[in-house]
């Protein structure tokens, strides 16, 4: 029996603009909010919709994303029929390609698509922050009768010409689509999210792989030649949180959305649409006497014997006595050494802040940048990084890096 | 490492000693009592086994073992999903023995069929009412190099209270005199002061040899594996006591429940019972715990699933305990979902799963008399 709808989920992309946090990394494997990493969203929201088949596209440096993805258990993805599959481009009898493009990808993986008959396919991003509920976006689209729906967030007009906008008429139908234009006619932005009639999909990536000069992208290429065909488009609009954290700051940001559920509308502590990940099996955290910890998040193994304020602390973060963690995101495995003091940043997996160094700092004027350390540096005792600092290589002691 | 897995199979006994803590047990049995603020007890006994190479380990459990059902699932977050093997329960046969099991022997010779159709040569038995890491590896080594019949793990260790006081139905403890590392003496019950011996009741034996003295035990209608049939066979066996080092907390009453727990609030336990090797519980996916702005804690142990925005001060907190604003909360245990809501004041209490305390109420017990709050309890 076929399936009604199945996910493919895009996580081939680089994340270039997250620098030091990807280099080793596929953006959907970063850390996000104590215990996940980005991907868990569109999988835990998977899971909660009922899509029971997912398939992921990987190219960028996927070993961290195969090995956390697995065989998919902590999402309940390990199923007999259907279930996760990590899909990476591969060599055909007609020759290899990369994966060229969004649209292309899928296309390479038409068959994988076709094992499950569905009627219909939705296109998931893997580097986005969002909790939403597919049903009923595929209501919306069955309602509306539609071949092609994409899911859009109201933007402020301001910021509109910085994302893709659907222009639509007063029944949702989409009339026009304008690719960060300079003079927005809508403040309706793409989420990237889309749910495709599995024929109308089928067709258009099929005849896009045809011609030569696509770009094979959905937003270029696949969206603008179903509106030129008269497709029946529509836009659901979701009001939801939802955010790309595609740069340091916008991640930063969404880590500290976190710390406050009531006003920023991303919750983590829904026992209605929990969001699974794969388990650090530590044991509690601790927090010691002497300790101060005030609106935060801490996660199993962490040890606090310093100051941690409004931050969000990943599984086995050691903070030590005198240390001061303000504003940060302080990421699995790593130790801030006494009397350090880390402020306003991220902090990447297994980093050691040696004791009296100073990184980042509380925005000041115009200086509002968010420090970054990569994952496994070393940043000897008494080093300076700045507040707008981008550090993959290890720090020696007292060195200073702006 | 392809030689890791250990020629043996693990059989647990989790209702090893529930009268020891009968308002624990009373919901459920000694292995599935919470601890360490996200481990039940058997988490210690499984994962070390696993983590020896044993992954297949029967479960003779007795009665009041829902809990434990629900916990183990499958047995994935032990690595115990197996296609040979694996985990596997063996409750009382009501049909061929009487309603429970009456000691070792029945319950071992309840399993014996299944025993005899197994492939590994050890067997080695455990008992949960200790959180330990042991290896059990490296148990089993020290055995077959030893050449004895049966090794039998011990820790120095005082007589607990709680085993001062057991009595009635399987109310043994036992601690042993040694000669060379061989056990020359067993002595049941020992009220003795200063240090013992102290049983663990962690035994590996060959598996065809544990077989031959289930049937004949259980023929002769003895009940009790160390008082009726090892005491009466140290001249004839090979009995060898495996000295215990590491960390051991043993749970013999709801007092001793408290101090283990309340002793991991120093590092140096902590690190002594978790770091030489992985514990694994069930996963329950909570979130991260918050601190809300207000909050003020202080030498705290606390699992994921925590929403805290009162004080806490010398105390554990399993999953999902929510401690609301204006609360204080101090040497405390607190079990899964457990709510402490606004204003309400507590000291030395141990709250089973889901109680709920409410507003402003003033709650206090000593430390040498925890009060104790039973499951699903609105006080």
């Amino acid at each position: 029996m076929g399936k009604e709808m199945i996910a493919m989920l895009l996580a081939g992309g680089q994340g270039s603009r997250l620098y030091a946090l990807t280099q080793k990394l596929a953006k959907p494997a970063v850390p996000f909010g104590g215990k996940y990493r980005i991907i868990d969203f569109p999988l835990s929201n998977c899971v909660n919709s009922g899509i029971d088949t997912v398939g992921i596209l990987t190219q960028y440096q996927p070993l961290v994303l195969n090995e956390y993805i697995g065989n998919g258990q902590p999402w309940d993805l390990d199923r007999l029929n259907g279930g996760v599959h990590v899909l990476p481009p591969y060599q055909q009898a007609s020759g290899s390609d990369w994966y060229k493009g969004t649209a292309n990808a899928i296309y390479q993986n038409i068959a994988f698509i076709e094992r499950y008959d569905p009627e219909y396919v939705i296109i998931l991003s893997g580097d986005q922050i969002c909790k939403q509920d597919y049903r009923d976006f595929l209501r919306f689209h069955k309602e509306k009768n539609a071949e092609f729906s994409v899911a859009v967030m109201e933007v402020p007009w301001e910021e509109a010409s910085r994302f893709g906008l659907m222009v639509s008429d007063e029944n949702d139908r989409i009339t026009e689509f304008q690719e960060k234009p300079k003079n927005p006619k809508s403040n309706l932005a793409s989420m990237g999210i889309y749910i495709f009639n599995w024929d109308i999909l089928k067709k258009y990536l099929t005849e896009d792989e045809a011609d030569p000069n696509s770009s094979n992208d959905f937003g270029n290429n696949i969206i603008p030649n179903l509106l030129r065909d008269g497709r029946r488009m529509y836009s659901y609009h979701f009001s939801g949180y939802w955010k790309d954290v595609g740069t340091i700051s916008s991640l930063w940001e969404a880590n500290m959305e976190v710390l406050d559920p009531e006003n920023s509308g991303i919750n983590l502590f829904d026992e209605d649409w929990k969001i699974f990940s794969r388990n650090s099996g530590m044991t509690g955290h601790k927090i010691s006497k002497g300790a101060v910890v005030e609106d935060s998040m801490i996660t199993d193994g962490c040890r606090v014997d310093g100051t941690v304020k409004h931050s969000v602390l990943f599984a086995g973060v050691k903070v030590e006595k005198g240390a001061v963690i303000e504003d940060a995101v302080v990421m699995g495995g790593s130790v801030i050494k006494a009397g350090a003091v880390v402020r306003h940043c991220i902090v990447a997996e297994n980093v050691t802040i040696g004791a009296g160094a100073v990184v980042g700092a509380m925005p000041e004027g115009d200086s509002t940048g968010v420090a970054t350390l990569g994952p496994g540096v070393t940043v000897g005792d008494g080093a300076h990084i700045g507040p707008n600092a981008m550090v993959s290589n290890d720090v020696e002691g007292g060195a200073e890096v702006c | 490492m392809l030689n890791s897995k250990t020629s043996a199979l693990g059989i647990i006994f989790p209702n090893s000693y529930d009268a020891t803590v009968p308002e624990l047990a009373n919901v459920r049995l000694m292995a599935s009592i919470p601890f360490a603020s996200r481990y039940r007890l058997i988490d210690f006994i499984l994962s070390g086994m696993s983590n020896s190479g044993i992954d297949n380990i029967s479960l003779l459990v007795n009665k009041n073992y829902h809990s434990l059902m629900d916990h183990l699932g499958s047995g994935r977050e032990w690595d115990l999903v197996r296609k040979n093997g694996g985990l596997t329960l063996f409750p009382p046969n009501a049909e061929k023995t009487s309603l429970h099991y009456t000691g070792r022997i029945s319950a071992l010779e309840s399993m014996v069929g299944f025993l005899r159709h197994q492939k590994e040569e050890y067997v080695v038995i455990a008992d949960t009412n200790c959180a330990v890491n042991f290896d059990f590896k490296d148990l089993v080594e020290t055995h077959a190099a030893s050449g004895a019949d049966i090794t039998i793990a011990y820790n120095e260790s005082e007589i607990p209270d709680g085993y001062l006081n057991l009595s009635g139905e399987g109310g043994f403890y036992y601690s042993y005199g040694l000669d060379n590392g061989r056990i020359t003496k067993i002595y049941v019950n020992p009220t003795e002061e200063g240090t013992h011996n102290l049983s663990m009741n962690i035994f590996v034996i060959k598996r065809e040899l544990l077989i031959e003295m289930v049937d004949v035990a259980f023929v002769r209608g003895l009940r009790y594996f160390e008082r009726d049939v090892l005491l009466n066979s140290l001249d004839k066996l090979n009995v060898r006591g495996y000295k215990f080092d590491g960390y051991v907390a043993r749970i013999t009453s709801l007092q001793s429940f408290f101090n283990e727990n309340m002793k991991l609030l120093d590092d140096a336990n902590l690190n002594a019972l978790f770091d030489a090797a992985p514990v694994y519980t069930k996963i329950r996916d909570d979130n991260p715990t918050r601190y809300i702005a207000g909050a003020k804690v202080e030498n705290i142990m606390a699992a994921d699933g925590c929403v805290i925005e009162g004080e806490v001060e010398n105390s554990i907190l399993f999953r999902g305990v929510k401690i609301e604003k204006g609360a204080k909360v101090k040497n405390c245990i607190l079990m899964q979902d457990t709510v402490i809501k606004a204003g309400a004041n507590i000291e030395y209490l141990i709250t089973d799963k889901n109680v709920v305390v409410s507003d402003d109420k003033t709650m206090k017990g000593t430390d040498s008399y925890p009060i104790y709050i039973t499951k699903n309890t609105t006080v």
